[in-house]
């Protein structure tokens, strides 16, 4: 079976701090896969790519089992793109512009348009250039999922969409999935995409650090605890304990961040009076924390990842 | 339906342009050919040209005859305003086909369909070659319809030459905004050089047929092929002709290949 994506040694130069670095994914088809990073990563770099819309400095990139430049027309009957920050024609209505696109793609299903236009309530008769973030991020969703194309390739997807359009929208990513179709997601959030995905890529500045199932992740993930206790404790009595670091007390509260199991922790806290107990969302940063501040070798980065941890170092600083 | 390909939505995207710019030039052709004869008679417009000496002849009349309907035209419009609209109209379209789509954002997605950079540069540029013609049949039309209304002799198949120049010329400085464009994704540089080439080249060719040290630089100019063979009078010039459409052509192959190797604006 081919691969949805596949990246060789993709680099790509862009002046001093924006590109990517020999990253090597791979993203298996029928799966929902989440690349994620902060702001300026390389997550659109590395999907722009994926277009051809930017040429690599080395490496290269396949799609589909295709060549990403060689092969550009064919890829683009089999896929659909949203970028992130989405651009429609302003003088174009939502329906004429979704006929347009459909006459591009060499037209579609139009029952199964007016489905999607009808699931996430769009109003097609409207000038995009009067719509909201939101409203337009759907006329891009809608144009994106008609053509039940084998691979989605969604830049930033969730970004300005309610609550209902958000659920919609997964149960179109599940749907694609149990369809044996891929979807390929970029976030810079986890909380958004994490029960939506199957697998996850971490990227930053440039650089794979890593490709894990969700649930993997967030073992690894640090959490930041605070338990207020009802009289006084003494920190040592926490001492040790293993995955806790950082930790204080803070007139009866304690506060500390937790990496892995909180089994320790909660035992050992359970012997004293706890009136409250708070923790914080693990966010993205936390996680590249958790890599960062570990040390070890990054599980299943890259098919070269090992070979490359001493090196990564040293770009790094580049 | 004109949302079928990139030729139709250009051609769309270009409606309103083209019918300004038809009507703007179509208008004053038409106006000029229906007051000539009422002119003709109130001001002898040779004499007039006659004392202004070399001035006349850099504001490019030098070639026409004021008695005559089509000679007006040619000094009136064919030498200055109608080049200039139709250049700034094709370069001013042209620039816009891929710095446009670049700048607004819309390329991203438009190339994620299976349409190719090259087949979407040749699509546009189909739609603005189409948009000239219009623009072109429409000043024809309006010159015919004045010329007939003042009961004036007009040679429609001289005005006719003249315009197919008129619509090379507009093509060729409109390749030359596409090919900067397509180079740099920049639509306001591509048509300040297109519409500043077009000044200066004005001028060469003007200012050559005054100061005769300008001589050798003459045939670097698009106005020299556009009217030294004075198509108003002798009819269209095959060697002329072909010079702007080899610049035409050129400037596009240029865009296709700068185009096709370019990273993409984000």
């Amino acid at each position: 079976m081919t691969s949805a994506v596949e990246t060789t040694k993709l680099t790509k130069f862009y002046g001093k701090s924006r590109g990517v670095r020999d990253v090597d994914l791979l993203v298996e088809t029928g799966q929902v896969f989440g690349f994620l990073g902060p702001n300026g990563s390389g997550k659109s770099t590395t999907i722009r790519v994926l277009l051809d819309l930017i040429r690599p400095t080395s490496g290269s990139a396949r799609v589909l089992g295709l060549d990403a430049h060689r092969d550009r027309l064919e890829i683009d009957r089999r896929i659909s793109y949203v970028p992130g920050e989405l651009s429609l024609y302003p003088e174009l209505t939502g329906s004429q512009l979704l006929t347009y696109l459909a006459n591009l793609k060499g037209g579609v299903d139009s029952a199964y348009r007016d489905s999607l236009i009808e699931r996430l309530e769009l109003d097609p008769s409207k000038r995009t250039k009067s719509l909201s973030r939101g409203n337009k991020q759907k006329v891009g969703l809608v144009a994106a999922f008609m053509s039940r194309p084998e691979l989605l390739i969604l830049d930033e997807p969730t970004a300005g969409l309610d609550p209902f359009v958000q659920l919609e929208f997964e149960h179109l990513c599940e749907e694609a999935r149990a369809d044996g179709r891929t979807v390929f997601i970029s976030s810079h959030q986890l909380p958004e995409v994490e029960h939506l995905c199957d697998r996850v890529g971490i990227i930053r500045e440039g650089r794979l650090l890593a490709v894990e199932t969700i649930s993997s992740l967030k073992e690894r993930a640090l959490r930041r605890l605070e338990v207020e206790f009802g009289s006084d404790v003494s920190v040592e009595t926490f001492g040790g304990l293993p995955g806790v670091i950082d930790m204080r007390m803070d007139d009866r509260v304690l506060k500390c961040t937790v990496q892995g199991s909180l089994d320790g922790l909660i035992k050992t806290a359970a012997r004293f009076e706890v009136r409250n107990l708070r923790t914080v969302e693990t966010s993205l940063e936390e996680i590249f924390m958790a890599y960062y501040g570990s040390g070890d070798a990054i599980p299943g980065a890259a098919k070269t990842g090992a070979d490359d941890a001493g090196k990564e170092a040293g770009h790094a600083a580049a | 339906m004109l949302l079928r390909n990139v030729f139709t939505k250009t051609v769309r995207d270009l409606r309103w342009p083209t019918f300004w710019v038809s009507l703007g030039m179509g208008g004053m052709t038409g106006y000029f050919a229906l007051l000539f004869p009422t002119y003709a008679k109130i001001v002898d417009l040779n004499a007039i040209l006659e004392k202004m000496g070399p001035a006349a002849k850099l504001m490019g009349a030098s070639l026409g005859d004021a008695s005559t309907l089509i000679g007006f035209l040619h000094i009136e419009l064919f030498s200055m305003i109608l080049p200039a609209l139709m250049v700034t109209y094709a370069a001013g379209m042209a620039s816009g086909f891929t710095a446009g789509e670049e700048s607004r954002g819309t390329i991203d997605v438009l190339l994620s369909y299976p349409i190719s950079r090259r087949r979407l540069v040749l699509q546009k540029t189909a739609a603005v070659v189409l948009g000239s013609m219009v623009a072109a049949v429409a000043v024809w039309i309006f010159a015919a319809a004045g010329a007939s209304a003042s009961a004036s002799d007009l040679p429609w198949d001289k005005l006719a030459a003249a315009l197919a120049m008129l619509v090379l010329l507009g093509l060729a400085f409109g390749a030359i905004a596409l090919a900067v464009s397509a180079a740099t994704g920049n639509r306001g540089a591509a048509i300040g050089f297109a519409v500043g080439l077009m000044v200066v080249m004005y001028l060469v060719d003007a200012l050559a047929s005054i100061v005769d040290s300008l001589a050798v630089v003459r045939p670097l100019s698009l106005f020299r092929y556009y009217m030294g063979g004075d198509p108003l009078r002798n009819g269209i010039s095959i060697p002329d002709a072909g010079v702007l459409a080899a610049v035409a052509v050129a400037f596009l192959a240029l865009a296709l290949v700068l185009f096709e190797r370019r990273d993409l604006a984000a």
